[in-house]
């Protein structure tokens, strides 16, 4: 019987669908029960895909272009 | 494949064109910079978060990968030797210009720590479609920023680059189950830190709730 600890301690694992299929069982089972931990799961699932289709961090075309210019240098 | 010299090196493998590059095709190089300037831009911003700074090490990551490109053996990818050599220089410049409000790469706890997430209310079913794009990028942008480093380095890897676990280990020079913990950490943070922006409200639902009893009386 898996406790809300082993799920917090799992969730990230189990996003990724990194834990073995007996523990995922388990996970599954205890979720079925504790409101909590389907929380826990959806929002943090709902992170890491907020992540994934975010468009931040964009490199600048001129950012682009003095990297470019730079290297250059060495073989031209 | 055996690409000609001259032929269409776009399709070429990484290997192929380092290989290259070590014989004297210096402006090849090109290619590799076009394939990984967005993702190493990103692994010096996540670190970094000044785009200043960012632009500087960008250019010392490549300038340096093509400097060292001789010593690179192909033990682990190509992507992964860079992203190596572009942590390090984001990591040095953190140690030099910072060196007060850089929190320690090395020493912060991995185990003990209390995880517990403090919000565990629920999010609405389609947070994305609360804020404009462009809000939500800054919101995450702040999100990450707000993590200590080691955090940050392994999300930006992870979650923005798509790298496995395993090549964000060596990419790190870390273990994996490191990886993976420091993984589990800072997406708790980030969930912690997004969650009063996406929590369902209960007065929001409350006034969802009164909205439909006026549609249908
Ligand atoms: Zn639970």
């Amino acid at each position: 019987m898996i406790r809300c600890e082993d799920v917090l301690r799992e969730v990230s694992n189990y996003i990724d669908t990194e834990v073995t299929e007996d523990l995922r069982h388990q996970i599954e089972e205890h979720l079925r029960g504790c409101h909590n931990c389907t929380v826990l799961v959806s929002t943090t699932r709902k992170t890491v895909s907020l992540l994934s289709s975010s468009r931040i961090l964009e490199l600048p075309s001129d950012v682009s272009q003095r990297l470019m210019q730079r290297l250059a240098v060495h073989w031209s | 494949m055996k690409p000609e010299p001259n032929g269409d090196l776009s399709q070429a493998s990484d290997e192929e064109l380092v290989r290259l590059v070590c014989l004297g095709k210096r402006e090849l190089f090109g290619h590799l910079v076009g394939r990984y300037q967005r993702s190493v831009y990103h692994i010096v911003q996540g670190i970094l978060g000044n785009p200043a700074d960012s632009e500087e090490v960008l250019q010392e990551s490549f300038l340096k990968a093509l400097q060292h490109i001789g010593g690179f053996r192909g033990e682990a990818q190509f992507r992964t030797w860079l992203t190596r050599i572009a942590i390090n220089e984001a990591r040095m410049r953190l140690r030099k210009y910072r060196p007060k409000l850089h929190d320690s790469i090395d020493e912060a706890p991995e185990e003990g720590m209390d995880m517990r997430p403090r919000e565990l209310r629920d999010w609405q079913p389609n947070p994305e479609e609360k804020l404009a794009e462009a809000e939500l990028a800054r919101l995450l942008e702040k999100a990450i920023r707000a993590l200590p480093s080691i955090y940050r380095e392994v999300l930006v890897l992870r979650d923005l680059e798509h790298l496995s676990n395993e090549e964000a280990a060596q990419a790190l020079g870390i273990s994996l189950p490191a990886t993976k913990a420091r993984l589990l950490r800072a997406r708790l943070m980030m969930r912690d830190y997004l969650t009063p922006h996406f929590q369902h409200r209960w007065h929001h639902r409350l006034l969802d709730r009164f909205a439909q009893l006026r549609r249908h009386p």
